[in-house]
């Protein structure tokens, strides 16, 4: 500084002297006032204020350009020992069990460095085979929470586990002492050997029992079988060979049971090709409109109260051709079924007879009436023993309604000595929280062990909180007869301890998870398994595999028992509004709500983000004059319920639906009140006091031993208040707004659609009309790709909108959360973002989903208004975005035809350490002002192509998988080199119902489309032309 | 009257000839001064010549050069991730579980055992009584010399406390084993991915980019690492090739920045 000084002083260098002469010239402008005025500004040969800024301010650049020498010292921290087997800087994969929810999905668990990063469904897994929704591949914003319980709580204070030991031990004794009763309250547990663990825990007492709390119960469906089968089981639903599928309400490919099981086994026979153009037949009857109602070929609007007469409708019909004699009269036009209905039904139950032992009716019905309905019709059809399997009945729901009232009487009588709750927030998820706070008051010891401090854990006097999955051993039979094991794969982040741990230090046995689990296949699952020689051996091959094929329990199933069906009822008009109860896909249990990667997650029908809403048909809001966002205020009166929440219009709902998602408003989530960029005009992601959404367990209730989802006689009030919902629904639209289009052009053929009868004639029927030269070029060819040429192909046939690809991304790829707020702005981050649209007035044509995201266009409009390079096309057909040379022009994302550059407004916040570990060590974290979007995973290309380098071998079809496509549970997506005339991709690309969007701008994408088929006849077709 | 002083002759001439000198020579030494100030000055992110100091002076000269120790005997990873990554200290332990102390005292060690050597075959076969008094002192120095030599080396002891082993190289009870924190000398933004399995593999030395690590002492950062280093040897190696053997190293800007 001194020289620079010195420098000024006495050589009036080149900078100074242009800013003198600029000076001198402002002196002769005319217009400005006499410096001589001003007399700090006279120039007096002095250091004046002038001469001294420019001193500064020069010194100060050269300054700063000196001071950026080093850059700061970084520490390299070996391992002081190296775990065998572990490279520093490589991702290897461990086969375990995901436990997101009580599916039990098989999982890769991609490991770096001793960290999980990046979950990836197993493609051996018999279930899930090889996709992984959305809530499992989200599980590393949980892992690395820094807000979780990370030690056990005694009366809300952090204490140490032999205190609280001691204490446990020493009630639970002078419960046994006292004999009162012990209970244990659990969601669905798959894992034998935590059942095991758990059945010896509560052996010790004279009156114990576990009570298994769904949070979205199947009981119903156990019940019925336990009357018409004589034993109460979930059986194992075979959809991959159902040929006409028909769903009463059932939302199998977003919520319900196994969403990703039946996901693969539905798309199996959703492709029609050429050779063999054929394909199901899925009815959906709903009332909401579910993910699963919109990728049906027919989709019927029902009041969740019409289904008991529709059910014995389709019965009687099926009775009929069956043969079968009922006791009951049958009903051929029941009053209340409109003509339509009743017709519809005729045509439905044909279809299913036709197809006798390859139909399958489902219901996710909660009551056993209808449930036995539904049995009597798949027994008619014969579907048990073809699409049915309860052999080998499933396992992934056991909630036992009934239990779950008589526990709520128990704990009432107060003669409940201990309370012990596993993996449910029992005063979350149930209904009328006073009596039941009320009713728990009365026990001396309540035990929770929660990962956080949720509702219930917060009345329990002591929280155990039990080990993340991925830090501790377990295992999962999610169908009689496959068990998986599930392997920790990083070290306990807290003082927290394995529930296994927990309750065998309570049964006087001091066992590690690990050895509880080796005891226990050791001796229940190795007997299960008659190939299985050497203990050590099988231990090893299941642990490298995954998971073992073992004979299953004999189930006593007897001959279906027609005697417990009942006579119809005389059928009631239902009252008010009718309120369903569901779950979103991005939500499927509370105990996700602190997950922000699964809040932002738009729902795939509303695309709302953060936080629920309730949602109504367009109809009757036109007709109430309400508008979106209008805060409405339900009111279940019986229930004396009442809830206030934002209104979502939905397509496609029934007039007299009303429609909550669950699992929302839990404790704790306030936390997200600060999440997304602090600037000036940020407006909280939640309001002060409040939570995200609202808790809708309030309008659950109990009817003749089930937990009911749906209740009528609900009422609906307009409140003053309005509350703009963050729904990304009309984001980056890439329709023609119908006012500014050209004549004729309003319609852009984005989705392509039609028919399995047009596509058996023609299958390339439903192309659009070309009206462009695909020859023509305005560009010279002068970007041969002659290595590799990378494209993919996305089959809209098989996606059904699930959104597992968007969080694949988000983990793969360190895209930033934004909060409530800036989804509002239109500025969510999603790379992939999945289009929804609806076809047809009430999207009563049906509804399409479309994963958009970078097309890579050989011709790409934004490169050529790039002023800095900072978007360049690669020598493999790829569009790069070089984050270091964007200066933040967004020329790029107005450009872009498809509306899929993401530009960062903010520096999103990574200051939470324990959090980053969640980053992807390969994807740079992009800053504020640079635009961002799809690189077609191009880390992954680079690492698969020096992988087969120095390996010696060409890369090889496959070697390369996208995020998106590895975990679609559909298989939809096609990824691969285009230049490959073996490769999956080329052959995807031959297919009659590929398409592009936008063709017609000539910018050719290398992202192509499959054509949508829906089954419907050619009718269905002419009526949309016309 | 022209003046009131007696430098009449200080016409304006002379006196701009004056500051102008003033001038210049003041220009030369601030120019000077700058330029042996800007020496050490060099574009943002540019670490060339970098050498921190260790936690432990590990000499690469002594193990990569005298002892011809090979790169990848403790930096396995280069040829198969894409970190080369500084050994655990378990490596280190593969030798210095037998070597445990410095080198010079090795080298003492075994000039002692050659003396030794030397004095033994010399008085070998003699009787007893027939032992020079001075060669029997000598041994028995030599003994004692060598004894004094078990202890470790300092920097040995850092390696060892690292590992939890005490003098004799056995565990301390109660103590785990720490990383030792080695400064990281190349240090690439976090922009950019550079994978040394692939450098490795296609044949690219370690030295083409780390220089003669086998002369170092201390390892001190010998190429710039700048953008347009990388890209000039992409295009040199597309070009020749590597050793002969064609390569195709892309200059697709996705290569190293995702």
């Amino acid at each position: 500084m001194a020289i620079l000084f010195l420098l000024r002083s006495i050589v009036p260098c080149a900078t100074i002297e242009v800013l003198s002469m600029k000076r001198d010239n402002a002196k002769s402008d005319p217009d400005r006032p006499k410096d001589a005025t001003h007399p700090g500004a006279v120039d007096q040969g002095g250091l004046n204020r002038r001469r001294f800024l420019e001193a500064a301010g020069f010194s100060i650049s050269l300054a700063a350009i000196g001071g950026c020498r080093r850059a700061p010292r970084q520490i390299a921290l070996p391992f002081p020992i190296q775990p065998p087997g572990v490279i520093p800087g490589q991702m290897r994969y461990y086969a375990s069990t995901c436990e997101g929810c009580s599916a039990s999905c098989g999982l890769l668990v991609g490991t770096r460095d001793g960290r999980p990063l990046k979950m990836e469904g197993m493609p051996e897994h018999p279930l899930s085979g090889g996709g992984l929704c959305a809530v499992g591949q989200a599980v590393p914003m949980e892992l690395y929470d820094s807000q979780r319980l990370m030690a056990p709580l005694r009366d809300g204070k952090t204490a140490s586990w032999f205190d609280i030991d001691q204490e446990i031990i020493a009630a639970l004794r002078s419960v046994r002492e006292q004999k009162k009763s012990v209970r244990f309250v659990s969601s669905t547990i798959t894992s034998p050997t935590l059942q095991a663990t758990i059945d010896s825990f509560l052996g010790q007492f004279a009156d114990a029992k576990h009570i298994t709390l769904d949070a979205v119960s199947s009981s119903a469906i156990l019940d019925a079988h336990e009357q018409t089968h004589g034993s109460r089981l979930l059986p194992h639903y075979r959809l991959e060979r159902a040929e006409v599928l028909v769903s009463f309400g059932a939302d199998f490919l977003g919520t319900w049971i196994s969403p990703v099981e039946y996901t693969a086994a539905w798309r199996d026979r959703r492709i029609p090709t050429v050779e063999h153009p054929a394909m199901s037949y899925h009815v959906q009857f709903e009332g909401r409109m579910s993910l699963t109602g919109s990728n049906a070929d027919r989709r019927i609007q029902i009041r969740p109260e019409e289904q008991r007469l529709l059910l014995e409708h389709l019965a009687s019909n099926i009775a009929i051709l069956a043969g079968d004699r009922l006791d009951w009269p049958l009903q051929p036009d029941p009053p209340l079924l409109n003509g339509n209905l009743g017709t519809l039904l005729d045509e439905v139950a044909e279809r299913l007879w036709k197809a006798k032992n390859r139909s399958l009716v489902l219901s996710d019905s909660q009551d056993v009436d209808e449930q036995i309905l539904v049995n009597y019709i798949n027994h008619l059809l014969g579907s048990y023993g073809a699409t049915i399997d309860l052999e080998r009945p499933s396992r992934q729901r056991q909630g036992n309604d009934r239990e779950v009232a008589q526990l709520l009487e128990d704990l009432k009588t107060g003669n409940v000595g201990a309370l012990l709750v596993a993996r449910t927030d029992l005063t979350h998820n149930l209904p009328d929280r006073a009596s039941l706070l009320d009713a728990i008051g009365h026990v001396p010891l309540i035990v929770s062990f929660a990962e956080r401090e949720d509702d219930f854990a917060s009345l329990a006097r002591f929280v155990c909180p039990d080990h993340r999955p991925l830090e501790s051993w377990s295992d999962a039979e999610p169908i009689d007869g496959l068990v998986s094991l599930a392997q920790p794969t990083l070290n306990p982040q807290g003082k927290t301890r394995s529930i296994l741990e927990s309750l065998a230090l309570w049964s006087s046995r001091r066992d590690s998870a690990y050895d509880i689990v080796r005891a226990h296949w050791r001796g229940a699952i190795l007997p299960r398994c008659p190939e299985a020689g050497d203990f050590q051996q099988f231990w090893d091959e299941t642990l490298q595999k995954g998971f073992v094929h073992l004979t299953p329990r004999a189930t006593r199933v007897r001959a279906f028992d027609k005697s417990v069906l009942k006579p119809p009822r005389p059928a009631e008009a239902p009252d008010g509004f009718s309120l369903v109860l569901y779950t979103n896909v991005a939500m499927p249990e509370s105990r996700h709500a602190h997950n922000p990667w699964l809040q932002e997650l738009p729902d795939p029908v509303t695309k709302v983000t953060w936080g629920n809403y309730v949602s109504l048909s367009p109809h009757v809001a036109a007709e109430l004059g309400l508008k979106e966002g209008d805060v409405l205020e339900v009111n279940a009166e019986d229930a004396e319920a009442r809830i206030e929440l934002p209104l979502v219009i939905q397509p496609g709902q029934h007039d007299r639906v009303l429609a909550i998602a669950l699992a929302y408003g839990c404790k704790g989530t306030e936390r997200f009140a600060g999440i997304g960029p602090e600037w000036l005009e940020a407006r909280p992601t939640v309001q002060p006091g409040e939570r995200v959404g609202k808790n809708a367990a309030r309008f659950l209730h109990f009817q003749n031993g089930s937990l009911r989802y749906s209740r009528d006689n609900v009422t609906l009030r307009k409140t003053a208040k309005r509350r703009q919902l963050a729904a990304t629904q009309e984001h980056h639209a890439i329709e023609v707004p119908p006012d500014v289009a050209p004549h004729g052009a309003a319609r852009r053929e984005i989705i392509q659609e039609t028919t399995l009868a047009a596509f058996t004639k023609n299958p390339e029927a439903g192309a659009a009309e070309v009206h462009y030269d695909p020859e023509a070029q305005l560009w010279p060819e002068d970007h041969p790709k002659k290595d590799h040429h990378w494209g993919m192909v996305i089959d809209l046939n098989a996606c059904t909108g699930c959104s597992a690809c968007m969080i694949a991304c988000q983990s793969e790829n360190n895209v930033p959360v934004v909060g409530a707020d800036e989804v509002r702005r239109h500025r969510e981050m999603h790379w992939l973002r999945i289009d929804r649209y609806y076809e047809g007035e009430d999207a009563r044509e049906g509804v399409a989903h479309q994963p958009m995201l970078c097309q890579h266009c050989d011709n790409a409009p934004c490169e050529t208004v790039c002023p800095v390079l900072a978007t360049v096309h690669s020598s493999e057909g790829l569009n790069e975005q070089i984050y270091n040379r964007c200066v933040g022009t967004r020329y790029c994302a107005n450009n872009c035809p498809y509306k899929v550059r993401r530009f960062n407004w903010f520096e999103y916040a990574h200051d939470d350490l324990l959090q980053n570990l969640a980053l992807n060590p390969d994807v740079t974290v992009r800053s504020r002002g640079v635009m961002e979007k799809c690189s077609m995973c191009v880390q992954r290309i680079e690492e698969a192509r020096i992988a087969a380098r120095s390996a010696g071998v060409p890369l090889a079809d496959g070697d390369v998988q996208t995020a998106c496509q590895q975990s679609c549970p559909a298989r939809a997506i096609v990824f691969g080199d285009m230049n490959d005339l073996k490769s999956e991709i080329h052959a995807a690309q031959q297919n009659p119902r590929r398409y592009r969007v936008l063709e017609e701008l000539n910018v050719r994408p290398s992202v192509s489309y499959l054509r949508v088929v829906k089954n419907q006849d050619e009718q269905n077709e002419k009526n949309k032309e016309a | 009257m022209r003046s009131r002083l007696p430098t009449t002759n200080d016409t304006p001439a002379m006196q701009q000839r004056v500051i102008t000198i003033v001038l210049l020579i003041g220009l030369f030494f601030s120019l000077s001064l700058l330029v042996s100030g800007m020496s050490g000055w060099r574009l943002p992110d540019d670490q060339q010549g970098y050498a921190p100091v260790q936690p432990i002076a590990y000499s690469h000269r002594l193990h990569a050069g005298e002892l011809q120790i090979k790169c990848g005997f403790c930096h396995s990873a280069a040829t198969m991730s894409q970190y080369a990554a500084i050994p655990s200290s378990d490596v280190c332990m593969k030798c210095h579980a037998f070597v445990t102390a410095s080198f010079n005292v090795m080298r003492e060690e075994l000039r002692l055992a050659d003396e030794t050597k030397n004095l033994l075959a010399k008085v070998e076969g003699k009787p007893e009584s027939e032992i020079p008094a001075l060669t029997k002192q000598a041994l028995e120095d030599l003994h004692e010399q060598s004894d004094a030599l078990q202890i470790p080396s300092d920097q040995l002891k850092i390696l060892y406390d690292s590992l939890g082993l005490d003098d004799q190289l056995q565990p301390i009870e109660g103590k785990t084993p720490k990383s030792i924190p080695w400064v990281r000398v190349h240090n690439l933004p976090d922009y950019v991915c550079f994978n040394h399995q692939a450098h490795v593999t296609a044949g690219v030395t370690c030295q083409r980019c780390h220089g003669p690590v086998e002369t170092m002492d201390r390892v001190r950062q010998f190429a710039s690492l700048s953008m347009g280093w990388c890209v000039n040897c992409h295009r040199e190696a597309s070009e020749r090739g590597i050793d002969g053997h064609p390569v195709s190293a892309s200059i697709n800007c996705t290569v190293c920045h995702h």
